[in-house]
């Protein structure tokens, strides 16, 4: 194809459960991407799981042909964006590769905040934002609501939006032939010197590195030198090509297309996600403007169970690195758990996934101590510094402040809920910045403490509202807090791995919560555990785990030895999860006790 | 290897059926229509010859007829199988033949048959001397038919006998398991076995669990159960077992001291030393299958590195413990890799060990469990 007049890039914004999967399949199925035999249900959702094997892709694109109505034949480009709060940065580096985006709206549930969010960047972005209302079959479908709110909540005209319903396949025709009439075809230069944009790097066991690319001008063909602008570095190109959803090598990508590259890149960092690349011999091309690099918003200590297992963990961590630019890690020791890894993740989810490949596919038993948000320390000396782990927390002498990261967090909820969810944010200390009546919910706008909303602040919400609220929030600012480090103690030792940071005005509260807590996660054992929660040197609250009296089988005769030896280790197996502190074995449970305190 | 070096050889035989099989209960008992008694006699001595070739030239120190409810059978059958047994084995000169019986009138009227037939010791299945308790563990007899048992059992000339008791029951208090305690020390046994109700896998009370006393309760209950025996003459030398001077259970002796035995009958374990090796068997658990198919001995040799860790969880459970000779014997290697890791245990005063032999401290004897568990 040499005209870029029939190329329409695009990708979705939609909700989780707002039916984003179903209508790219459609897609796929009208554009005879893949043959009816080989559609399964959800192609996209099925690739999700091999990408969990490591095997394939993160982002993802989709490159169909679609003859309209005109009777052209558009190549449409659809680039995949993740759905989780914890990966929205994945989102704009998907829109950068796009002229539009389809907003995807349930007709019966109306507009969520993410999407709000998502629409607000693409909007940034100068994208076309092209409203879709799906499910409008079922029976509490409302398209006029609907359509009111999102012109309500976020400004763009509405009145005619598509209405489709990506299950039975109503509307799909529609909405394709709106796509090429609404969004722009991309505008770029063939003849030009190339200019790519990496959209996403993975590494492929088969393949090595694979780069998602957007070409801006310019093409590029398997052989050619190519020169990676940030590392100055430069590789051949091996293969280029499309999915379709399946991978297909073809001739060259040119100005305006999307596809894949592999090179010979070694390792994922070699290919930097918002990077650009040009050939070797015009190494001077402007570099593209690129993506803000994603770093990690919440901390947490991770360790092996037994020591060692500590370099298997550090392979293991390399290896998942690999493939997921966003994970950081660094070495930490700690008196109670030994050395492990300070590890940065994007949020909770992403933590817990990480936690679980680790433990999965590299078979490591794990302790995760309680993640934290990073702090912002101002020393006497005026020396500002960041910390990202309450071990870390310097001396109280020298400190002159102490500030916390505050998010704006954006809450669309049914008014019915909403004063659950204004007590749930002044529970949390926030402070509200905007609220304004829609045509069925209420936008409402917080500055919160980041440490009280990373946690299980998304959980609540959605318990509080019966599963309706929903939440997008951004960091906002580092402010000035009065923090403190509240400490656990356990047979009188102080267990660096149990500390948290938290706000002075809670500590009471929330020290005598997490010894209770703390008393119901810990096993009994052989003799009392005392546990403690103390600010400095002033124990605020105690608890002690009495000590069981007895463990013993009391009848074991000749018969019942390999039964009695499975039992044993069966019982062993059940420690697994647990590390011993001193004399104490403390399960994986109570280290994330402080998490889990209803307060 | 010579039979120098052989540890002692005792024969278990399960007999596999109940009249009705208890809540608490996971041996392996079935219930009948019919005893095939005859049949199943037969197949017992088809099932030793064929384990002839474990004897290795070793005496016979003890036979315990387990079950099910050995009892059940007529005294003509143990008189039959014990004269067939010592055709074909030597018996030691003190060899202590055991049968498990119900304390129940059917029974006591056989023991004098049982007695003839050379059991030279009971086992008296009582479990509890209320009959509110007997009820709750689905016990057939009652605490009269089993006081009426054990002095018929008296009278016949068993003078060595043991009365099983169970504690930790649904509702019990102190003053009832005392009670249980106190009427059978009047009965003037030899041997106690006083322990715990615990809820194993495949029972009815797994699937329907009672509400069992608290454990702080049961722990007081235990000790002060404990302080009464002892004041009552008997000594504690297991977990769970009770005796008079020099009248322990010799044939559980053996178990808990890393001895051989063999096993037969339906279900029945055998733990044999053959060529520095030690092969743990089994026959077929069903009753019927044990009769009607041709015999078929399934075992498998414990790996090297299981020996030790199962002559410890044995040796343990006795308050002598077990010699470091007997496991560097019978377990054919060297110790000084575990006497290392006992070491640990040693610190925490759990375990005390001398040149001779190692044993649980008082502590340790409370948190066997947890030991093994670390162990294994």
């Amino acid at each position: 194809m040499s005209d870029l007049s029939l190329i329409r890039n695009f990708s979705i914004i939609a909700h989780i459960d707002h039916g984003k999967s179903t209508l790219a399949d459609r897609f796929i199925q009208n554009c005879e991407g893949l043959s009816n035999r080989e559609m399964s249900a959800q192609v996209l959702d099925s690739m999700d799981i091999e990408r969990e094997r490591g095997i394939t892709i993160k982002a993802q694109s989709v490159t169909l042909n679609y003859t309209a109505n005109d009777g052209e034949t558009y190549q449409l480009n659809f680039i995949d964006t993740p759905g989780h709060v914890d990966f929205t940065y994945e989102v704009s580096r998907s829109l950068a590769a796009c002229e539009g985006a389809l907003l995807v709206v349930d007709a019966a549930q109306g507009v969520e905040a993410q999407s709000v969010a998502n629409c607000y960047t693409a909007l940034e972005m100068d994208l076309e934002v092209m409203p879709v209302l799906n499910k409008i079959d079922l029976p509490q479908a409302e398209p006029e609501r609907v359509s009111e709110e999102i012109e309500d909540i976020i400004g763009i005209d509405a009145t005619d939006a598509v209405q489709c319903s990506a299950k039975s396949g109503f509307g799909i025709d529609e909405v394709l032939e709106r796509l090429v009439k609404t969004i722009p075809a991309p505008v770029g230069n063939i003849d030009g010197p190339l200019q790519a944009l990496i959209i996403d790097s993975w590494f492929d066991n088969y393949l090595g590195v694979v780069s998602l690319i957007r070409v801006k001008h310019g093409l590029i063909k398997k052989g050619d030198k190519i020169y990676i602008k940030s590392t100055g570095r430069h590789h051949l190109v091996d293969a280029v090509g499309i999915f379709t959803p399946k991978r297909v090598v073809t001739k060259e990508l040119k100005a305006g297309e999307v596809g894949f590259i592999c090179a010979t890149i070694k390792d994922i960092h070699g290919a930097p996600v918002g990077d650009t690349i040009t050939h070797l011999k015009t190494p001077d091309v402007d570099a593209l403007p690129g993506f803000q690099k994603v770093k990690p918003q919440v901390y947490a200590g991770v360790f092996p169970v037994s020591g060692d297992d500590f370099e298997d963990f550090r392979d293991a961590l390399e290896k998942l690195s690999l493939n997921d630019a966003s994970l950081f890690y660094e070495p930490e020791s700690s008196d109670a758990l030994g050395f492990g890894f300070r590890c940065g993740f994007l949020g909770m989810l992403h933590m817990e996934i990480i936690q679980e490949r680790l433990e999965r596919e590299y078979n490591l038993d794990l302790i995760t101590t309680a993640p934290t948000v990073v702090y912002q320390i101002v020393k006497n000396n005026g020396e500002v510094m960041e910390v990202d782990s309450p071990s870390k927390l310097p001396d109280t002498g020298s400190i002159q402040e102490m500030r916390e990261p505050i998010v704006r967090a954006n809450i669309l909820v049914p008014q019915e809920y909403l004063g659950n969810v204004i007590t749930l944010c002044v529970d949390r200390r926030g402070v509200q910045v905007e609220m304004n009546f829609m045509a069925n919910q209420v936008s409402l706008t917080y500055d919160l403490p980041m440490a009280e909303v990373v946690m299980d602040f998304f959980d609540r919400l959605k318990s509080v509202s019966k599963g309706f609220a929903s939440l997008d929030f951004n960091f906002e600012r580092f402010e000035e807090a009065a923090l403190v480090r509240l400490d656990v103690l356990v047979n009188s030792e102080r267990v660096d791995a149990l500390a948290v940071i938290m706000h002075k005005d809670l500590v009471r509260t929330r020290g005598r919560l997490l010894c209770e807590k703390m008393k119901e996660l810990i096993p009994r054992q052989m003799f009392d555990v005392a546990i403690q929660a103390a600010m400095g040197n002033q124990v605020i609250a105690r608890t002690t785990v009495k000590a069981l009296r007895k463990n013993v089988t009391a009848k074991c005769y000749g018969g019942d030895i390999s039964r009695k030896k499975k039992l044993l280790q069966k019982q062993k197996d059940g420690k697994k999860r647990m590390k011993q502190v001193g004399n104490v074995e403390i399960p994986q449970d109570a280290f994330m006790a402080v998490l889990k305190l209803d307060s | 290897m010579n039979a120098v070096n052989l540890p002692p050889l005792s024969l278990y035989i399960h007999v596999p059926w109940c009249v009705k099989k208890c809540p608490y209960c996971d041996f392996n008992s079935h219930t009948f229509d019919e005893l095939p008694e005859a049949k199943y006699l037969e197949q017992l001595k088809q099932d030793f010859i064929g384990q002839t070739q474990f004897i290795q030239k070793r005496e016979l120190k003890s036979i315990f007829f387990g079950g099910g409810t050995p009892s059940l059978m007529s005294a003509e059958f143990f008189i039959k199988l014990i004269k067939f047994l010592k055709e074909n084995i030597v018996f030691s000169s003190d060899i202590e033949i055991t049968l498990e019986a119900n304390p129940g009138t059917f029974e006591a009227d056989k023991f004098a048959g049982f007695h003839e037939s050379g059991i030279n010791r009971l086992s008296l299945g009582v479990q509890s001397f209320q009959d509110s308790f007997l009820n709750t563990l689905g016990r057939i007899h009652s605490a009269d038919d089993a006081i009426a048992a054990i002095e018929q059992a008296k009278k016949i000339g068993f003078d060595n006998f043991n009365i099983d008791l169970m504690f930790g029951l649904p509702k019990q208090k102190i003053k009832d398991a005392l009670f249980d305690l106190k009427q059978a020390v009047q009965l003037n046994p030899t041997h106690l076995s006083w322990y715990q109700l615990t809820i194993e896998q495949n029972t009815h009370f797994y699937k329907h669990p009672p509400k069992l006393p608290k454990d702080d309760l049961i722990f007081d209950m235990q000790q002060q159960g404990q302080q009464y025996i002892a004041d009552s003459g008997f000594n504690q030398y297991e977990i769970s077992a009770y005796s008079k001077t020099k009248l322990e259970s010799q044939h559980n002796l053996n178990y808990w001291s890393f001895g051989d035995y063999i096993g037969i009958g339906a279900g029945a374990h055998g733990k044999v030393t053959v060529n520095h090796e030690i092969i743990r068997t089994r026959r077929t658990r069903q009753p019927n299958n044990y009769i009607e198919q041709p015999l078929q001995l399934l075992s498998e040799p414990v790996v090297k590195e299981d020996l030790l860790f199962e002559g410890l969880m044995n040796g343990f459970r006795l308050k002598q413990g077990i010699n470091w000779s007997v496991l560097e014997q019978y377990a054919f290697q060297d110790i000084t890799q575990v006497k290392k890791r006992l070491k640990a245990f040693e610190q925490k005063g759990l375990i005390l060990s001398d040149d001779k032999r190692v044993w649980l401290s008082e502590k340790g004897y409370l948190f066997l469990d947890d030991i093994l568990g670390e162990l294994v």
